[in-house]
């Protein structure tokens, strides 16, 4: 039943990204401040995928990590900027895996729908993998808590219309919702790579009424920890369809560019140079697949953590490669901006840094296994 | 309803499968040859061959009506699982792996009946007569020669890197008869006994100093014509048609399990894992590993299906044995001084041999098609990119 689901979405998820979209409407909307296209975020909702791992309830499809990476690899092959992974996994996840029930039923259903785009702004300095080093404040008054603190490196600010926050209190985490033009909090971007943006939230004494708090203490950590270990998956997923891409580039190209009277293909030196790519390639799909059945098994925290950081470890390292070499094997053709082989190199870096790259998921994979004896 | 009863496993379930082919391994598998660091001489393992032999487990793969299991592919793949687990030695088994697989495909009646149950019962025991001198990766060059004289193959040349050579009783060779034809075109596949007079095998000595490989030199050697299997000149296909097995095989995630349980011992011994230089190295190789075995259960699957194994699965065999090749290079390092002593020895407590494990996975990117030729086939018939 549930491959079932899987090769039927896949089939959705391949039509849409031939039909709706390609990578000139990727290189139109870099460096904008709206960052992503509304409309086409209303099509995926219309296609159910903004609930594709979310409750009936809410209206969404109830399916796995698995199925939110089969959307994800399918929008990341054509560069698409929607925030999927950033305000369905990560932002959506936390807020469906939080006890407010009252907020949830006003919140989720219009996320599903695509009317509120979700962001989470969890994390605060940058290379932290877990909510361990958060700083900012949640200070209780009557009737709620007063936030104080920066967060950083918020994946899809640009076009959020919520904010969910994770704040310390003496109680623990607390994640609170809070609009980005609300009282006391003040939103900046900064440019990336790949012409999106991340957001920086900075919160002055901003007012959170006891309503718009979705979790705290203990659930408030578990959910975080949770839509984190997702949502590393997902992006890794996103990396695959990068990396798959690019190397089908750097093959066609292989295939046709012709120099000393022969396609650059036959060369040898470029033939090993091209397998070992697709070996990375190879690993990381093995790897994601096993990883991705794993997870939708819903394993204790330590395990799931494991198995993230060790999809996100090959997917990072393999993506970055292989996007690093489709430059080298394009030649100077390669290098220029209006050939598309840098717009994945330039994704493939910042979906390589996001929630922690290879390396960071590599000590994390470390500390879980050798550590912890 | 055992199996001894029925004799039918594949209807037993996986699990019940399983447990008795493991606790069988258990009971009855030497202890002192578990987890060797070299490949097994016959003599060490005639006693275990001929315990598979009296249980009826020396040809898993073989069908039931030449006194094999008759495993299908899920349960084959459950059987292999359990001999690498319990780390039990490959005796010469290229008879039971590749001349039973091969004779029952294309062999005459006459050498089915003779060499089945012989091959089974360890009375033949086959070497492989492919390599030569000049016909390494480029095997279709191979040039020993095969003349047709009245009743016999006349055969003249030398084989190289024959796996235990001296201590087999018949080769299976590859040889050139047609001389005229396109390469592959003009090779023939021969059953030989290796008393024949003209045969002269010569073991050389490997770095690790084992006499594992031989030189086998045929001078006027004459064989019976029905020693032919298949077609003559159509030898090259009766090689090839078990390639893609023996890549699966050979990529096995478990293989590397001595060095690495080694080095993991020797680290926490060492406090090493406090070293983030080692720590991001070693995990970084624990990683390949779990990655490589993710692979490995994906074409296993696909081979339990029933689906015929592609050329892609030469990443499988070219990813396993380089991460394995890695794996003891550090642990080499990780020894410094000690690494470099020969033998079993006493580090931090930990029982180690660091230079076997190293010397064993040497070959492992040359044997079996190089790692050069494996990326040669995917980038030929996976890539699909001009030669």
């Amino acid at each position: 039943m549930a491959s079932e689901h899987a090769a039927l979405l896949k089939e959705s998820v391949t039509d849409f990204a031939t039909r709706a979209t390609d990578v000139a409407r990727a290189r139109a909307l870099r460096g904008t401040v709206q960052e992503y296209d509304r409309s086409l975020w209303r099509q995926m909702a219309e296609l159910g995928w903004l609930g594709v791992t979310l409750p009936e309830r809410y209206g969404g499809m109830a399916l796995g990590v698995t199925e939110a990476a089969i959307v994800a690899e399918g929008l990341a092959r054509v560069l698409a900027p929607e925030p999927f992974t950033a305000s369905i996994v990560l932002a959506g996840g936390v807020l469906a895996a939080s006890g407010n029930e009252a907020l949830k039923d006003e919140l989720l259903p219009r996320v599903v729908a695509g009317e509120q785009v979700p962001a989470l702004a969890w994390q605060e300095t940058a290379g932290a993998l877990d909510a361990g080093h958060i700083m900012a404040r949640a200070t209780p008054f009557e009737g709620g808590f007063r936030l104080n603190g920066t967060k950083r490196y918020v994946a899809g600010a640009a076009g959020a219309d919520v904010y969910v926050v994770a704040a310390r209190s003496d109680a623990g985490v607390v994640l609170a919702c809070v609009e980005g033009s609300a009282a006391g909090v003040s939103v900046e971007l900064e440019r990336l790579a790949d012409g999106r943006n991340f957001g920086t939230l900075t919160l002055n004494d901003a007012l959170v009424p006891h309503e718009r708090v979705a979790a705290s203490g203990e659930a408030a950590a578990a959910a975080l920890g949770r839509a984190l270990d997702h949502a590393t998956a997902v992006a890794s997923a996103e990396l695959y369809g990068v990396m798959s891409r690019a190397l089908e580039m750097s093959v066609d190209y292989m295939k046709t560019r012709v120099q000393f009277g022969r396609p650059i293909g036959s060369f040898q030196a470029l033939q090993h140079r091209a397998v070992d790519l697709y070996i990375q390639q190879q690993l990381a799909s093995a790897a994601l697949q096993d990883g991705l059945r794993e997870l939708d098994q819903e394993p204790v925290a330590a395990r799931r953590s494991s198995i993230a950081s060790r999809i996100k470890a090959r997917c990072s390292e393999a993506g970055l490669r292989i996007a690093r070499e489709a430059i080298q094997i394009h030649g100077a053709i390669g290098f220029t901006d209006a050939y598309d082989a840098g717009l994945y190199l330039k994704r493939a870096l910042v979906l390589a840094a996001w929630l922690g790259n290879a390396t960071q998921h590599r000590r994390r994979y470390a500390a879980l296994a050798f550590k912890g004896e | 309803m055992t199996v001894h009863e029925s004799g039918d496993y594949n209807a037993l379930p996986d699990d019940e499968f399983r447990s008795q082919v493991r606790s069988f391994f258990q009971v009855r598998y030497p202890e002192d040859l578990r987890f060797l660091l070299r490949r097994v001489r016959m003599s060490e393992v005639r006693g275990w061959w001929n315990t598979l032999h009296e249980k009826g487990w020396i040809a898993p793969n073989w069908p039931r009506e030449w006194g094999g299991m008759g495993l299908d592919a899920g349960k084959m793949v459950i059987f292999l699982e359990e001999i690498e687990r319990h780390g039990i030695a490959r005796a010469a088994d290229q008879g039971i792996t590749q001349v039973g697989p091969i004779l029952m495909k294309y062999g005459t009646q006459a050498q089915k009946d003779h060499y089945l149950p012989r091959t089974r019962s360890g009375e033949i025991i086959w070497c492989q007569g492919y390599s030569e001198p000049n016909a390494g990766s480029d095997l279709a060059n191979l040039q020993t020669s095969a003349i047709i004289e009245g009743e016999h193959f006349v055969v003249n040349g030398q084989k190289i890197w024959t796996s235990f050579a001296h201590e087999a009783t018949h080769i299976y060779l590859l040889v050139r008869t047609d001389k005229d034809a396109k390469k592959q075109k003009g090779i023939s596949f021969l059953l030989v006994d290796l008393n024949t007079p003209g045969i002269t095998i010569r073991p050389i000595r490997n770095i690790a100093g084992h006499e594992e490989f031989c030189e086998v030199f045929f001078d006027d050697v004459h064989v019976p014509r029905e020693a032919l299997v298949g077609q003559l000149n159509d030898g090259w296909s009766v090689a090839k048609a078990l390639l893609g097995f023996e890549r699966l095989n050979i990529g096995s995630p478990r293989r590397p399990q001595y060095a690495l349980m080694r080095l993991e011992m020797l680290a926490r011994a060492n406090g090493w894992f406090d070293d983030t230089g080692f720590l991001d190295r070693f995990t970084a190789i624990k990683l390949d590993l779990e990655d490589l075995a993710s692979l490995y259960s994906r074409y296993i699957e696909q081979v339990k299906r029933g689906e015929p194994l592609g050329q892609d699965v030469s990443s499988l065999k070219i990813w396993a044995m380089e991460a394995w090749q890695r794996l003891t290079d550090m642990l080499v390092e990780a020894g410094a001084e000690d690494g470099v002593i020969e033998g079993a020895h006493d580090v931090a407590g930990v029982e180690i041999d660091f230079l076997s494990p190293f010397y064993y996975a040497r070959p492992a990117t040359i044997y079996g098609g190089s790692s050069e030729i494996q990326r040669n086939i995917l980038s030929k018939y996976v890539l699909e990119l001009p030669s």
